[in-house]
């Protein structure tokens, strides 16, 4: 079966908070703009009985109901969405990128790693035999009805373990809750702190970790270990759940963009990688706090730098790289009165030289990175003009410029390129 | 190879993932099942549990909370 190849603007990888925002300002910028989810969208925030936190919120919400409006309103800009698994992304020769699925091959200009983490598993014995829904769960608001009336394990003293173990308070009959830490110390907050502490369902058993899953068919114990005494402590239940972290979702990155040890992806404020055209935002990069409102501001950033990268690449490709004529690039910073004054002598050279050369002006103040794409940064601090030919920089002018001086320039240049055609 | 339904309409966790188990161990390799889920409980788990035992999937939104999963089996 041949693999159908479909063309974007942009691709961005992941549907929860940082990739279904950097598609409402991709989308709002007119580029045609696809994400891909591999199941269902919204991320991690799905997995959220309440987001308390989110601002433009003041009553919790369903983390679900949260993420549904921010798919509508990329849906609204025009994003379109495939609910499907990328098995790899590769830079082509054209600095383009293929991000591979299954059925289709996506050919982007650029594209936006959001793939978030995923649910740390403890390690413990058995642990994979209880996975898919044999008792081992990484969802309260997913699974809690279904042990009602039952009893429960939640491993973790985190935010997400103390929350979701209250929430699962209102259906189990009792909570357990696997703390590794000594009696009266959580990672979770003040408040979710205190709430734990005054609920009679809760039970926390301090200074412990899991050592093994035991079951049947589906898992009916947890034996703990005590993390001073190494004494286990087998607590029969129906179910567990699991909230000691995540790791990040990377694998199908390694080898191509830089990551922490960890598996956290690397990029600039801008949000992008060590790759020019691919960004990350969101869970997945390496950063201080894992939030939705964290994410939504990598997101508009790398939407946003993602936008600018397009359109600059496209300026470049046409005015200077695939410009016949010679061209003379005046790499200058509208904030400068010195570079703001040199501006009318350069349309004067526009207007004596037309149709012999073409004059790019290039904004280095906003695009630092169109001039290190044609030139060497560090000469070409603004004020500078730089001449290229057939893509080649053929010299950089950064002393008295003046009309007299642009017009030497050009007359030189063009004598030289003359005389190296004859 | 062919094509099958599997009608989990109005079913939620763990039911839609047991029922695909158990459907799809009885198919050939080649065959396509297709999976109607409108609980995205079962969205976060059918997806992954196929994906991890290697078979290739893709997913449909159909309608507002549905959704058609295609698993194709490859062993």
């Amino acid at each position: 079966m041949d693999k159908k190849i479909m063309d974007y603007d942009v691709v961005i990888i992941g549907g929860g908070a940082a990739g279904l925002t950097a598609a409402i300002y991709c989308g709002r910028a007119r580029l045609k703009t696809l994400v891909i989810e591999k199941s269902l969208l919204g991320g991690l925030a799905t997995y959220t009985n309440e987001i308390e936190n989110y601002p433009g919120f003041p009553e919790p919400l369903n983390g679900l109901d949260l993420m549904k409006l921010f798919e509508q309103q990329a849906k609204r800009f025009g994003t379109e969405i495939k609910l499907t698994d990328v098995k790899g992304i590769k830079q082509l020769p054209d600095h383009t990128f293929m991000v591979e699925t299954f059925r289709v091959d996506y050919h982007a200009k650029s594209v936006i790693i959001a793939t978030g983490g995923k649910p740390r598993l403890t390690g413990a014995a058995n642990e994979e035999n209880f996975l898919y829904d044999k008792g081992i769960s990484f969802c309260a608001t997913c699974d809690a009805a279904y042990y009602t009336d039952k009893e429960v394990m939640v491993i973790g003293s985190g935010d997400a373990a103390i929350e979701e173990a209250m929430f699962l308070t209102k259906f189990a009959s009792r909570v357990h809750v696997s703390v590794i830490h000594d009696e009266g110390v959580m990672d979770a907050n003040k408040v979710a702190q205190e709430r734990a502490m005054a609920n009679e369902k809760l039970h926390l058993i301090w200074n412990t970790m899991v050592a093994e899953f035991r079951g049947e068919e589906r898992l009916n114990c947890v034996v703990l270990r005590h993390t001073k005494t190494n004494e286990l402590i087998e607590v029969p239940v129906d179910g567990c759940f699991l909230f000691i972290g995540y790791i990040p979702n990377t694998e199908i990155f390694k080898g191509l963009v830089d990551m922490t040890r960890q598996g956290y992806i690397l990029t600039d404020e801008r949000m992008e990688t060590n790759i020019e055209g691919l960004f990350a935002a969101g869970d997945v990069r390496e950063k201080g706090l894992r939030q939705v409102a964290t994410c939504v501001g990598d997101g508009a950033i790398a939407g946003v730098s993602a936008e600018k990268y397009i359109a600059e690449n496209e300026y470049l490709d046409t005015r200077v790289f695939q410009n016949k004529l010679p061209v003379i690039a005046y790499v200058w910073n509208p904030t400068d009165t010195t570079c703001r004054e040199l501006l009318p002598a350069l349309d004067e050279i526009g207007r004596i030289y037309k149709d012999r050369i073409s004059i790019v002006k290039i904004d280095a103040y906003k695009s630092a990175h169109m001039v290190e794409r044609i030139c060497d940064k560090t000469q070409a601090a603004p004020p500078a003009i730089v001449v290229l030919k057939d893509s080649a920089v053929q010299g950089i002018y950064r002393d008295c410029l003046s009309l007299e001086a642009l017009q030497k320039i050009a007359e030189e240049f063009l004598c030289g390129a003359r005389s190296l055609e004859c | 190879m062919a094509d099958y339904r599997l009608d989990c309409m109005g079913e939620a966790c763990p039911v839609p993932l047991l029922k695909t188990q158990k459907k799809l161990s009885g198919l050939n390799i080649g065959d396509v099942l297709i999976v109607e889920i409108d609980h995205s409980c079962a969205m976060k788990n059918v997806p992954e549990w196929a994906r991890k035992e290697g078979h290739n999937v893709d997913i449909e939104e159909t309608g507002d909370g549905e959704w058609e999963i295609y698993i194709e089996k490859t062993k």
